[in-house]
């Protein structure tokens, strides 16, 4: 599983959102506000999931709101951090 | 609803970080000086430490006997209740035989959360009963009520970060409507790893000593402690000559119904209690002589709150006692109702700790050096998860 | 006392969801009893419990509306909707009304996952939502936010002096006129942990509750929610009656003051350590009920007795004792009949001496 499948996979997962399926997630599209309407609790949620399964961590928001602002995203931060 | 009848406070205790009394307590507010440090009662495995205020183990050596089994968060209780009885003049006998309520805020005291114990029944070890058992004995109105042995209505306040004002303001109506004649009103709490743990994950705990209302603010450090207030009816003040040293005002509270965690943006919430709480007090706006604000430290709490402030309150200064004592949670409405009463008495209200660099996102600024104040009512406010907001007036006492 | 109207009642618990489901389990003397897990692994013992689910929630809510809510969250949704509905309020402005939740034990689950994410992975991986959630506000906050009610809001936990306590405080709000309607509930939820609690300290599991028969052990763990939309009393048609009198004391002060002539619902709930207090509390030639085999032992299963006083006053009619009851006594277990112009009313003592108590009466004085 690619990085992004398996955030995809996480989202709908750990966030419960049944309504979709991870194929169904957008890698570019917004993760908050508009997109997949997720909020600051789900942001805080996120970064604990990605410190438990790629065990890199996001210090403050700082650094996680760029981070976080989609799956394509996402996934590059996390590639960056496990390549060093 | 218009009531207008002052509820007189004729005790308080106080203990957290800041001081073993009321008296050290206030004292220390207008020292500068604080000194938060990483957990010493437990560990955590996070890389960084953060800074919290403890209650030292000597300012518990009182409980003995029933009361050293009962839980922390109890025996805090109970210690700032017998500063608070004895303070307002009453024996455990007299209160006896009185109409007695007793309200208390709390988070961790109702929470039966000990990780050893669920340790080890999730590793099927079927662990001993003896923490359940004293948790059964450890909720805190009613470890009061028990150690006193009271007669009257008994209420644990469970909202969050407003419980302790909750409690107060709620103890006042049971006695504007005779429910009874003196209550033990505020709230208590201590210091877990479980809330270390949450509020780090939540990501508003701040690894540095706290600044509220400051520009570079990360977000809160945690602290323990409780207050207690005595509250009693006119008649019994009557009958017993008892002084008053402050009188509840008014109080308001309301919900912003907005999210879980975080405040509402506008702040709707706090502008309605702090309405509420002008209305049953008969108090304009401009008679209050100071506020003393949640200011917690966390970005979007300091915002939402000096921009209500600024808005409903113009030109009153302002400034947060939590860079002293940590944010106390079920008991920081209580401990700041406490230090409200004691900043009226000596009309002096300090510096607001911690604070040095204005953020240009707020309106306003807390105050920045202690100031003397000539007003006889002041408000304290609590915001809480849940989005409850509490605000409670107080006005000066019997001798001023 | 000024009386507080009972305009809608909402409840769910192990003999299903809503008021039909309870007047049936009422008129049967039955309610389904489930089986609550003791251990922490799946093969690992289990206890009958009376259960309590919300999946009715979804005819009020969209379920992406409360993916992040837990099961206790639920109950406390799904009970509160069902008494707006019942009262005919679903549609109303909600910022005049205050949200009051009485609650012994809170999100205990909920309480019990945030540790797991810290035992499994550690402190660095403690789960921001679960914590959340296992503040023992967060159900109100979750009602208060999707009902839009922008009132007070109270959550109390005072073990089974929770619903008492809470209503002291919901009457105030009212009389002092800071709201115009109160959203009044208990909520609790079971849990494994909770069953093997009970395991340890009640040994023997029990399938049958006998509530009346004062000396045995015979409780049954129960989960669910009882909700109540309530007005001041001059303004509320009473629906369900007129809620007066609420006392609250020490035993040893005093007990509670009940009309002589009342039906009299006790929160007996088959723990022989409170049973004898009953026995020496019920007024000779009373007609008694304790209706827990219905809904089970929870700390506020003095909720559920309030609607059952509800439904008794709104039909007129007295629901049989559920189970057994005790020969020889001075008293007598409620049988099928006229409720006439008596008042209900309820009673709960805690193990310390400690005493709750409501009338619920035909008209608003």
């Amino acid at each position: 599983m690619t990085i992004k499948e398996k955030l995809k996979k996480l989202l709908v997962e750990e966030l419960n959102l049944e309504d979709m399926t991870p194929e169904e997630i957008l890698d570019d599209a917004p993760l908050f506000g508009e997109g997949l309407g997720l909020d600051s609790l789900d942001a805080v949620e996120l970064v604990v999931l990605v410190q438990k399964h790629f065990g890199v961590e996001i210090k403050d928001m700082d650094e996680g709101r760029p981070a976080l602002q989609s799956v394509a995203s996402l996934a590059a931060f996390i590639e960056e951090k496990l390549a060093k | 609803m218009n009531f207008r009848a002052p509820v007189a406070v004729t005790g308080l205790g106080c203990l957290c970080a800041a001081g073993n009394t009321l008296g050290e307590c206030t004292e220390t507010l207008f020292t500068g000086r604080r000194s938060p440090s990483p957990p010493g009662r437990f560990s955590t495995t996070h890389p960084v430490s953060y800074p919290v205020f403890e209650v030292p183990d000597a300012a518990l050596s009182e409980s003995a006997g029933e009361e050293a089994g009962l839980l922390r968060t109890s025996r805090l209780a109970l210690a700032a209740a017998r500063e608070a009885v004895a303070d307002a003049g009453w024996s455990s006998a007299d209160l006896g035989a009185l109409r007695v309520g007793v309200c208390v805020g709390t988070t961790v005291g109702s929470a039966m959360n000990n990780e050893e114990f669920y340790r080890q029944y999730r590793e099927g070890g079927r662990p001993e009963m003896t923490p359940i058992e004293r948790f059964l004995l450890s909720n805190p109105a009613a470890a009061i009520s028990r150690a006193y042995t009271l007669n009257g209505p008994c209420q644990t306040v469970v909202n969050a970060c407003a419980s302790g004002t909750d409690a107060i303001g709620l103890a006042a109506s049971w006695i504007r409507a005779g429910l009874c004649d003196l209550a033990i009103a505020g709230g208590a709490d201590e210091l877990c790893r479980v809330t270390y743990n949450g509020f780090i994950s939540l990501m508003i705990a701040d690894t540095e000593p706290v600044r509220p209302f400051d520009s570079t603010r990360r977000g809160l450090n945690l602290g323990e402690g409780a207050a207690m207030l005595i509250l009693e009816s006119e008649a019994l003040r009557r009958q017993k000559k008892g002084r008053a040293r402050a009188f509840v005002l008014g109080y308001g509270s309301a919900c912003d119904a907005y999210h879980l965690t975080a405040p509402s943006p506008e702040g709707t919430g706090l502008r309605r209690a702090i309405e509420e709480a002008l209305e049953t007090s008969g108090v304009a706006a401009a008679e209050i002589a100071f506020v003393n604000a949640h200011g917690t430290g966390t970005p979007d709490n300091d915002r939402v709150e000096s921009r209500v402030l600024c808005d409903a309150l113009p030109q009153v200064p302002f400034f947060s006692t939590k860079g002293y004592t940590g944010h106390t949670l079920g008991a920081a409405g209580a401990i700041e109702s406490a230090l409200t009463v004691a900043c009226l008495e000596r009309r002096e209200i300090p510096a607001s700790v911690g604070f040095s660099l204005p953020d240009p996102d707020l309106p306003g600024r807390p105050t920045e050096i202690a100031v003397a104040i000539r007003g006889r009512v002041a408000l304290s406010e609590s915001l809480a998860f849940g989005g409850n907001n509490a605000v409670i007036i107080f006005g000066s006492g019997d001798n001023s | 006392m000024t009386a507080l109207a009972i305009e809608g009642i909402g409840v769910v618990g192990g003999f299903g969801c809503g008021l039909d489901a309870l007047r049936q389990a009422l008129d049967s003397g039955f309610s389904p009893i489930g089986a609550l897990k003791t251990g922490p692994g799946e093969e690992e013992g289990s206890r009958p419990a009376f259960l309590a689910e919300s999946s009715q929630l979804e005819a009020f809510l969209p379920k992406r509306a409360f993916r992040r809510i837990d099961h206790f969250a639920r109950l406390a949704l799904l009970g509160s909707h069902l008494a707006l509905q019942d009262a005919g309020r679903l549609e109303e402005n909600r910022q005049r009304l205050g949200v009051v939740i009485a609650t012994g034990y809170g999100a205990a689950r909920t309480t019990f996952s945030f540790l797991d994410s810290v035992l499994d992975d550690g402190d660095t991986c403690a789960s921001p939502t679960n914590f959340s959630n296992s503040v023992h506000n967060a159900a109100a906050a979750h009602v208060s936010i999707l009902l839009g009610a922008t009132g007070p809001s109270l959550t109390v936990s005072q073990f089974e002096m929770s619903v008492f306590s809470a209503l002291l405080t919901a009457r105030q709000w009212l009389l002092e006129k800071r709201v115009d309607a109160v959203l009044f509930g208990g909520v609790d939820e079971c849990g494994p942990v909770l069953g093997y609690c009970h395991e340890r300290f009640f040994g023997e599991e029990c399938k049958e509750m006998t509530p009346l028969l004062f000396d045995r052990q015979s409780a049954v763990v129960g989960e669910g929610a009882a909700f109540f939309l309530l007005t001041r009393g001059g303004e509320g048609a009473g629906r369900y009656g007129f809620l007066s009198d609420l006392g609250f004391g020490r035993l040893s002060a005093g007990g509670p003051k009940m009309p002589g002539n009342a039906l009299l619902l006790i929160g007996a709930d088959g723990h022989a350590r409170c049973g004898a207090g009953y026995g020496a509390l019920v007024p000779r030639g009373a007609e008694v009920a304790a209706y827990a085999p219905l809904y089970g032992s929870l700390p506020v299963g003095s909720a559920f007795d309030l609607a059952v006083a509800g439904l008794t006053l709104r039909e007129g009619r007295v629901f049989a004792q559920p189970g057994p009851a005790p020969e020889n006594v001075l008293w007598r277990a409620a049988s099928p009949g006229a409720l006439g112009d008596r008042p209900v009313c309820g009673l709960k003592i805690d193990g310390e001496g400690v005493f709750g108590s409501f009338t619920v009466q035909h008209g608003p004085s």
